[in-house]
């Protein structure tokens, strides 16, 4: 069965974007030790830190740093058709407060050697536009650069204390129809409380979905695929057992609030069906009943697709992560068809051509 | 059936290695009092190979919010994904979840000697 992986991260040291860097950015990180600071306050949550710890390299090095070691425990050894390339959030330009120049030269190399290093070198592997979303023209101008390349399918949006309805955005919507990308989005700060943290990880990672629904009903509500018919958005690390519960209650306001929002025109859960798509991982423990309930109050089996996270520590195995025995028909759109369809430029099987 | 998969030697207290036992593979564990228990080398829950994780120990339940009691150096067994612990002195038992176990291999230790010995599986 052939398998699309909608959330794979590939790691870069900041060394390996020296070369793609101009000076004075460069100068910034050989001789002011620049580094992303992050503030964790917590351990890093499982055996090996953030990654799985059968995926560090044999000599050291950290996971997902290496095309042939990702060829051969994950894209190899699982039979993947694409796999597409997230980041791993370090450097995460758009989740810079301030110096949104040193973000925007940041961003641009990171695109360049993303090309060159995974894009280039392996044919099943799909990568995602890293912009600084602060700076909303610098941004476009960064699409403008690097979004017709064949096998760039997204652009990564951070989740941050600027909601995604908000004209501030839009700017980015328009230039990812023009170029036939969609909209992805990956949290990489703290999802919940902006601008804080809660007091422990495992609050956190219980919390993702709720900073998904936040964004999704943000935009919807805000009108912007209305603004924006071609846009479509991927919900990527926040699973999909919420949605049920979101279609739901927007419907419920959408009825008795119409009013207040009279650009939207249609039902949201709708507009959700037709413009989202949700990555599976992390997903909880599911009976194939719980499953397929959850499917049935979605109202479609085709706007899920399986993602593996590969290689934190939150990997989903294609193998076991879902409940056993799905019909045939479902596992394909699971794991390649509802992808294929909601990326375009998969069709293309990454050429220019045609 | 039974086989020799390790020797007493290969691991001090608190390691674990992989081994091969009637065509699978299998985590054999020493234990911080120098005892060995032997596992299937899958996580039940995605199948991670227990033997990538780490034996560590672990915080024990506690009536205090904020107090830290770590306990049981050495004979917590960790997945190296998700990070479920299993306590290898209970047959394995999730810490979280006391219905799961790991599934467990029958094991005895023959002396050859002083300092070494032979570590049988048995089915
Ligand atoms: S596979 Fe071991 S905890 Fe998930």
């Amino acid at each position: 069965m052939s398998f699309i992986d909608t959330d794979i991260h590939e790691r870069v040291s900041y060394e390996q974007l020296l070369p793609y860097l101009e000076q004075p950015w460069r100068r910034y990180i050989t001789d002011c030790h620049w580094m992303q600071e992050k503030h964790m306050p917590y351990t890093q949550p499982a055996v090996a830190g953030v990654d799985r710890a059968d995926a560090r390299l044999p000599d050291g090095r950290p996971a997902g740093s290496d095309l042939g070691f990702m060829q051969e425990q994950l894209l190899d050894s699982n039979g993947h058709e694409y796999g597409i390339l997230t980041g791993a959030l370090d450097p995460s330009p758009s989740s810079m407060h301030g110096w949104y120049e040193m973000a925007t030269a940041l961003a641009s190399a990171y695109n360049d050697w993303q090309i060159e290093h995974w894009l280039e070198k392996d044919s099943r592997l799909y990568g995602s536009v890293h912009i600084a979303a602060q700076d909303p023209a610098a941004a476009v101008q960064e699409i403008e650069r690097v979004g017709d390349h064949p096998k760039m399918v997204q652009i990564l949006l951070p989740i941050d204390d600027i909601l995604w309805g908000d004209p501030f955005y839009h700017p980015i919507y328009e230039a990812a129809e023009k170029h036939q990308l969609m909209i992805g989005m990956h949290h990489n700060e703290p999802p919940i409380y902006y601008g804080k943290w809660p007091r422990y990880f495992i609050e956190w990672h219980t919390l993702i979905p709720t900073s998904h629904m936040n964004q999704v009903t943000n935009m919807i509500f805000s009108g912007v695929f209305e603004k924006f018919p071609r846009l479509k958005l991927m919900m990527i690390e926040g699973g999909f057992t919420y949605v049920p519960f979101l279609m739901r209650k927007m419907d419920q306001q959408y009825t008795d609030l119409r009013h207040e929002v009279p650009w939207v025109k249609r039902m949201p859960s709708d507009t959700i069906r037709e413009h989202l798509c949700f990555t599976t991982q992390p997903l909880e423990e599911l009976k194939k009943w719980e499953l397929m309930q959850i499917i049935e109050q979605m109202g479609s089996d085709q706007i899920i697709s399986f993602s593996t996270d590969y290689p934190h520590w939150d990997y989903d195995s294609p193998e076991r992560a879902l409940p056993p025995r799905l019909d045939e028909d479902l596992k394909r759109k699971l794991f390649s068809e509802n992808a294929r369809q909601f990326y375009p430029k998969l069709h293309k099987g990454g050429r220019t051509d045609g | 059936m039974d086989k020799v998969v390790a020797h007493t030697d290969d691991l001090a207290p608190g390691e674990m290695m992989e081994a091969e036992f009637d065509g699978r593979s299998v985590v054999i564990c020493r234990a911080s009092d120098g005892d060995f228990h032997a596992f299937t080398n899958l996580c039940p829950h995605q199948g991670a190979p227990l033997s990538k994780g780490k034996l560590c120990g672990a915080p024990e339940p506690t009536d205090e919010i904020g107090t830290y009691n770590y306990k049981n150096e050495g004979n917590i067994l960790r997945c190296p994904w998700h990070g479920r612990e299993f306590n290898i002195k209970d047959s394995g038992r999730m810490l979280a979840n006391e219905r799961q176990k790991l599934r467990e291999y029958k094991l005895s230790v023959e002396e050859l000697s002083v300092a070494d010995g032979n570590i049988i599986l048995y089915k």
